[in-house]
């Protein structure tokens, strides 16, 4: 209840009993009710004037690294004696302090009792952490008081600011990929056509301006008819369209473990090494909504896919609940695209479209069986079902590689970076060449 | 510093109260007063901050319904006063609970108590000058005219001071 109410039924009751009983003393009672009142009142803040600004240490950093947040309050108004400064901290950031007195003195809080003087300011700073997503700081809260806290009342002012907390990117050093098409640029990627590179394509007749470094000597000695020359296959930029599978139904497992981080992880690192290729690369986000995130090159294309998979969430809909409804039109004709999802028995049949429409198409696959057992009990009627499933899971992983579809099963408790290079990396040039 | 101003106002207020109480032959209401500064003092001590709401309605109401029986005044308006002194500071008390520790909460304390204790002085000042002036004969519909101009003086008075 508001103090000033109290105080003003304190203060009328002793009078009106006063007034009725006709006793002075009752009105006497009432007169330092009166004067805390009259003092409340007349030392009330007059026009609340204040500024705020905010600093972060860091907008963009990685799941639960430390930011420190700055905020400044100034006073331009009258004289403040009593302010409560709460800053609104983002509900999933954790302050790094906790209720203790020497942990505070050492990464601050977001909440302060201070005197503000006219003209004058006040700077406070606090620890946050948090998991991945994208936060924004809108507004601080202040309760202003008067000298006896009679009159109160609260603002809210504007003080922006944004974390992203990005994925962790692992570096993956090659991944190999053919798609049937590929772009004009000249890239990583081998392009199934003849040209200047560096693996063996065949050998055609020798043409005025061929370096006669490319002479396939021990070919034109068979002939009698001229020369001929060795074609390498050239390597091009290819578009890569990347699905991160975020729907509930495959992603989340019971006591509320999800396999979504591992796959956020996996789209993320995916994502830099085909940009770090020179490829052009979009990202689609496919759990309640549909997140586009429109296909690009470089590093700007890296920060817009970070950001996109900073705010991505697992989520459910009637309409996304299997891959029946991923828009092929998205991904430019018979070129790369990755799926990032656990997969479920019903996905077969959208993948096997995918290929019969010429995509080239790449399954990385969390595995949910393996994931599950890690923090199972063991026993005997939890082995005997693993096994079930997970013959279940090979069967149909199986059928996607016999339509054509490349599978990286992976078992995420190994780093994804090793997986990749066991089972995606390209031998090097100079490996190619002696043909191991 | 807070703390034992809050203690003093209770054990002032409840002591005075229940004395009051104790003179005029009532012994049972006074024990019933210290149990009630007793009960405080806990519920300030356990954070039970709404308490001291009720612990000052009931202090009030134990020093009007003194002040209508005819205890001595002298005991009884300490008895408010210390009531209110107590239901403020222990609501500065909640509010410091706020700060932080790397706040300057010492001068805030000094502030408050130094405010609360000229503001309780100028109201004793003004309550004990009250009961030394009598006016023999004032009818009712003076009186109500009385007080009607007061709340007007007394709203322009804050109104003007305000401007500075």
């Amino acid at each position: 209840m508001s103090r000033s109410l109290i105080l003003g039924f304190v203060t009328y009751s002793l009078i009106v009993a006063g007034i009725a009983t006709l006793r002075g003393e009752l009105i006497a009672l009432a007169l330092p009710f009166v004067a805390f009142l009259l003092a409340g009142y007349v030392f009330a803040p007059d026009k609340i004037k204040l500024e705020a600004t905010r600093h972060l240490s860091a907008e963009r950093v990685s799941p639960h690294q430390e930011v420190t947040v700055t905020v400044t309050i100034m006073n331009r108004g009258t004289g403040l004696e009593e302010v409560l400064i709460e800053d609104i901290v983002p509900a999933e950031l954790k302050l790094r302090a906790d209720s203790t007195s020497s942990s505070v003195q050492r990464f601050g809080t977001n909440r302060h009792l201070v005197r503000l003087p006219k003209d004058s300011s006040y700077t406070f700073s606090y620890t946050v952490s948090g998991p991945r997503g994208g936060y924004g700081f809108e507004k601080v809260r202040m309760r202003v008081r008067d000298h006896l806290a009679v009159t109160s009342r609260e603002v809210q002012i504007e003080a922006k600011g944004q974390l992203f907390v990005f994925p962790p990117v692992t570096r993956l050093r090659q991944v190999s990929i053919r798609p049937r098409r590929t772009r004009v640029y000249a890239g990583t990627i081998p392009a199934r056509i003849g040209g200047s590179g560096t693996e063996f394509f065949g050998v055609r007749e020798y043409q005025p301006g061929d370096s006669p470094r490319t002479i396939n000597w021990r070919a034109s000695a068979h002939s009698v008819e001229g020369l001929y020359s060795n074609e390498f296959q050239q390597e091009r930029v290819a578009d890569v369209g990347i699905v991160l599978d975020g729907r509930v139904r495959t992603n989340e497992f019971a006591r509320g473990h999800s396999l979504f981080e591992h796959s956020v992880q996996a789209a993320a690192a995916l994502a830099d090494a085909f940009l770090a290729q020179g490829n052009r690369v979009g990202l689609l986000v496919y759990a309640a909504f549909l997140s586009w995130t429109i296909p690009g090159y470089g590093k700007v294309q890296r920060e817009r896919i970070l950001h996109s998979l900073a705010h991505a969430r697992p989520g459910g809909s009637e309409v996304f609940s299997d891959l029946g409804h991923l828009p092929t039109r998205l991904f430019p004709p018979e070129s790369q695209i990755v799926l990032v999802s656990p997969l479920l028995e019903d996905d077969l049949k959208p993948l096997v479209q995918l290929r019969a429409q010429g995509y080239q198409v790449l399954l990385v696959s969390p595995d949910p069986v393996k994931f599950e057992l890690s923090y199972l009990p063991q026993g005997g009627t939890i082995e005997l079902a693993s096994r079930v499933i997970s013959m279940e899971r090979t069967l149909l992983l199986q059928k996607v590689q016999r339509a054509g579809i490349q599978v990286l099963n992976w078992d995420v408790d190994d780093p994804f970076d090793q997986v990749v290079k066991r089972k995606l990396s390209r031998p090097p040039a100079w490996l190619r060449a002696v043909g191991r | 510093m807070t703390l034992v101003a809050l203690v003093l106002s209770i054990i002032i207020g409840a002591g005075s109260l229940a004395y009051g109480y104790w003179q005029a032959g009532l012994t049972d209401p006074a024990r019933w007063i210290v149990l009630m500064g007793i009960v405080w003092l806990l519920a300030h001590w356990r954070k039970y901050y709404w308490f001291s709401s009720v612990a000052l309605l009931l202090a009030i109401v134990a020093a009007g319904y003194g002040v209508w029986r005819e205890f001595p005044t002298v005991w009884m308006l300490p008895g408010a006063l210390g009531g209110l002194l107590g239901w403020d500071l222990s609501d500065f008390a909640r509010r410091l609970g706020y700060a932080a520790p790397t706040d300057d909460v010492k001068d805030l304390e000094r502030k408050h108590l130094a405010r609360v204790g000229v503001v309780a002085a100028l109201g004793l000042g003004l309550a004990i000058l009250s009961l030394f002036i009598h006016v023999r004969r004032l009818a009712f519909e003076v009186a109500v005219g009385l007080i009607l101009l007061a709340a007007l003086g007394l709203t322009r008075l804050v109104m003007r001071l305000r401007r500075f």
